[in-house]
């Protein structure tokens, strides 16, 4: 390590950083030579909390593995369920959880939106879009009883319908999303401060994006059309029509630019789920302290960040044996250090922003011994001992 | 400069930040707020306290004829309505109120007392008389 | 001998006790403006409609505890925002503001020819504490803090000159004092009888104008340039150690920097305390001063935040050529009139 070299932490409590996770910068001046990321400084032990409650209470458990992320994970988890199952859901349920998906992509793009704003010390527009934010909260207010954690999908179907009355009023809502970002796009097309900081800053090549296993808007906006919704559809995406948005340039402003034609993109499929909405029951029965055949299932969605896989194992009991969540940051942090090596001090908040992380959905916890290439697990004592032991280095 | 337009619009408007708590958005219809408890309704089952995730309710005195009531600690509730769900006779519903705040843990714990057939029959009894 | 007549002119009005009050109405005005522009209330129930609200945070800080790293150099780390607290201080001394001997005249507590230099040198002075006090704070942070606003003074001093030696090319001093007097007088001429260089000469002060104010944004510190404080990228920057009594010191020099920014922009632009009878100076004052906050103000919620070689480039790119036209343009201007 050269004498001119310096390291900047950032993290684990930093502006930039909406969660806790540890970047150690070597800097020279103002110019990044390399970046060491740690995560798991958000580890809860969820899936080993999964595995002592029934699966009607894993379903509120696992929405709050991360506040923006919460449909997601539990769209994954019910369609795994319900695989084991062998249960088929109504019609109308499958709308009613792509609706609430996609509200929940709107939501959380026009988030990060802000979010990205106040990275590059834009703090008006930050301001601006999360006023604009409040319409899709309200919606999902309105429709699920909640402003986050949702909780509308349930093993078997949705728990609450959409009256038919209220469809204008949401149809109305969804314009004035759809009017007011297309106002933010504009914004951010044609602000030269924005253009600054945002085009050709953190740039990651095509080839490297695969490479490096980004997934996701991170990936779409580096030219790579890949959308688990079109390639393995799940629920009814197969029968709604709509555009994979993808960028060429792999910059931040490709980035914006891919997250604000999603939300579009999402707006113009929920106004076709309320438009489609089938007849019928919204959910099958299941008991809430019922017991789920023995099997294994593995599903993928496209979560707002990249492809959320979730695998179940059920030995016949009424709590699951095994549950394994992989979330998309993960998968995307190689690719945000190769987007970090050769930029400025100035452009770090962008680009960690820039993959939308989201730390609490990422940490799960292994062993691994990199120069003796074992991998093995700890007890929860081991772990304390450690943790106390480190401290007093 | 793209953004002064809007800048000079809100300059001359209203502000959109509401004073709170003199003035109040009202909660959307079906919001997940506060339990309220039915004593006549409530059978005893138990149900409510084996479904919670959160481990939130207590059940008082055994389940069936003996229970006494519930108590609800709002501080561990999700409010994810599970309870009101799974409920055979709808005796616990969530309704709108959502201003929970409180300055101690007592002031966030519902203690909701059952109305017992033998208490049910004790006031049959005394209201024949009048 | 010192008179009573000065040591009230000093302490009291429109002294330091005034300055003071007046840098927290200030701080209040460019909140609040900035509120309104971003659609949203700012300071409310303090006071007011939130008019106590910097008094507030000021005795806050003070009564918080005040940190000294055990690895920062005391001395330094203690005389700094001394110095940015009490350098702008004694250069708002220099600009005219009211008279204390007569409700209708102006003029500074101190006055002498070449007093312009002297502010400029002062504004030089608080930099320099900036890095002195970021670098002695001994944080990685603090050090990439100082170092920015080093580069940041090399990118803005030169501009921020040359735009202030226009007026003085053109009213013919370098004292504050007389540069309002005389543009009270060209003012005056300009009325009675109105030439063709009027338009000419308005249109080089008032490039000179945005030239200044672009340089006082990036003295201040306000976006689009709060490169060294950028709180995203660097947390605090320059001033993450502070706390307590030193960072209420810090904040209350912040707001007298803001002050003597727009009593300059006034002085050499707007006339300063001048305006017609029967309102006197000091209402003039304050009107233009918080006119000037205004556009400051716009100007800083308006952009997101330069990367610091981007502003480098920038201003010596536009910046400095700009400022030596507007001067030569001067010159030329005033060798025709």
């Amino acid at each position: 390590m050269s004498e001119r070299e310096f390291v900047i932490p950032i993290g684990p409590q930093h502006p930039a950083l909406k969660e806790p996770a540890n970047f150690m910068f070597k800097v020279e001046g103002e110019y990044v030579v390399d970046v060491v990321p740690r995560v798991g400084y958000n580890h809860r032990g969820i899936e080993k909390a999964m595995e002592s409650r029934t699966y009607i209470q894993n379903l509120y458990l696992i929405e709050r593995i991360c506040g923006i992320c919460s449909n997601a994970h539990q769209t994954c988890y019910t369609l795994n369920v319900e695989e084991v199952l062998g249960m088929e859901i109504p019609e109308r349920a499958k709308y009613i959880r792509v609706f609430m998906a996609e509200l929940e992509r709107i939501h959380s793009h026009l988030l990060w939106l802000g979010v990205a704003a106040h990275e590059i010390g834009f703090d008006t527009l930050f301001f601006y879009i999360w006023r604009d934010r409040e319409v899709v909260m309200d919606l999902l207010e309105m429709v699920s009883g909640n402003r986050v954690n949702y909780a509308m999908p349930t093993i078997g179907g949705v728990r609450r319908d959409i009256p038919a009355d209220k469809i204008p009023e949401y149809h109305k809502m969804l314009d004035i999303l759809a009017e007011r970002t297309k106002y933010y796009k504009g914004v951010a097309a044609s602000e030269k401060t924005i253009m600054n900081r945002a085009a050709g800053v953190g740039v990651l090549k095509k080839a490297d994006a695969i490479r490096l296993s980004a997934t996701g808007p991170n990936l779409r906006s580096c030219g790579v059309p890949n959308d688990r919704r079109r390639d393995t559809p799940y629920l009814v995406y197969d029968e709604i029509p709509f555009n994979v948005i993808s960028y060429d340039g792999g910059d931040q402003l490709a980035q914006v630019l891919t997250r604000v034609d999603e939300v579009f993109e999402s707006v113009k499929i929920c106004k076709y789920c309320l438009d489609h909405l089938p007849d019928g029951p919204i959910r099958e029965k299941f008991s809430p302290l019922g017991k789920v055949p023995e099997g294994e299932a593995v599903n993928i969605v496209e979560a707002q960040r990249g492809e959320l896989i979730h695998y179940i194992q059920s030995r016949g009991a009424d709590k699951p044996y095994r549950y394994k969540i992989r979330a998309p940051t993960l998968a995307n942090i190689p690719s945000l250090v190769e987007r970090l090596k050769g930029g400025y001090i100035a452009d770090i908040p962008i680009v960690l922003a820039g993959i939308d992380p989201c730390f609490s959905c990422t940490d799960r916890m292994t062993m691994v011994d990199e120069g003796k290439g074992k991998q093995w697990d700890v007890t929860g004592e081991q772990l304390r001992r450690y943790g106390i032991e480190w401290y007093k280095q | 400069m793209a953004m002064e337009k809007e800048l000079l619009k809100s300059f001359v408007q209203k502000p959109c930040t509401l004073i709170y708590p003199f003035e109040k958005l009202p909660p959307a219809k079906g919001l997940r707020g506060k339990h309220v408890y039915d004593p006549e309704k409530c059978i005893g089952c138990g149900l409510c306290a084996r479904v919670c995730p959160a481990f939130a309710i207590e059940i008082v005195g055994g389940t069936g004829p003996k229970c006494e009531g519930l108590i609800v600690d709002l501080g561990k509730c999700l409010f994810c309505q599970q309870c009101e769900e799974v409920c055979p006779r709808d005796a616990l519903k969530l309704t709108e109120e959502y201003e929970l705040a409180a300055l101690s843990h007592e002031g966030c714990v519902l203690v909701f007392k059952r109305k017992t057939p033998e208490k049910k029959e004790e006031e049959k009894k005394v209201e024949q008389p009048a | 001998m010192v008179q009573a007549v000065d040591l009230v002119q000093l302490l009291i009005f429109p002294g330091f006790l005034f300055i003071l009050a007046y840098a927290m109405f200030s701080e209040w005005v460019s909140r609040k403006l900035a509120a309104r522009l971003q659609n949203r209330v700012g300071p409310l129930h303090t006071g007011w409609k939130g008019i106590l609200q910097p008094l507030a945070d000021f005795i806050k800080l003070l009564a918080k505890e005040d940190i000294t790293p055990s690895a920062a150099d005391g001395f330094i780390f203690t005389a700094a925002p001394l110095l940015i607290f009490a350098l702008p201080l004694a250069a708002l001394l220099l600009v005219p503001i009211q008279s204390i001997a007569s409700l209708w005249s102006y003029g500074s507590v101190v006055s002498f020819e070449g007093d312009l230099i002297v502010v400029l040198f002062l504004l030089t002075l608080v930099i320099l504490s900036i890095f002195l006090g970021g670098w002695s704070s001994s944080n990685r942070f603090a050090a990439v803090g100082a170092t920015r606003a080093a580069l940041q003074m090399l990118a803005y001093e030169i501009p921020l000159g040359l735009a202030a030696i226009g007026p003085a090319i053109l009213y013919g001093s370098l004292s504050i004092n007389t540069i309002v007097n005389n543009q009270v007088k060209g003012f005056m001429a300009f009325l009675s009888a109105p030439s063709i260089f009027a338009l000419p000469v308005a249109f080089v002060m008032a490039v000179g104008f945005g030239i200044f104010t672009i340089c006082l944004l990036a003295e201040l510190e306000m976006r689009p340039f709060d490169i060294p404080e950028a709180e995203t990228e660097i947390v605090g920057g320059w001033q993450v150690e502070y706390s307590g009594k030193k960072l209420g010191l810090l904040w209350l020099g912040r707001d007298v920097k803001l002050v003597l920014a727009s009593a300059l922009l006034t002085s050499l632009f707007l006339g300063g305390p001048a305006g017609p009878a029967p309102i006197p100076p000091i209402v003039w004052f304050v009107l233009k001063t918080v006119f000037c906050i205004f556009i400051v103000s716009n100007l800083s919620v308006l952009f997101a935040r330069y990367r610091i070689d981007q502003m480098l480039k920038g201003s010596w790119q536009y910046l400095v050529p700009l400022a030596i036209v507007q001067v030569m343009a001067v010159i030329a201007l005033n060798g025709v009139i």
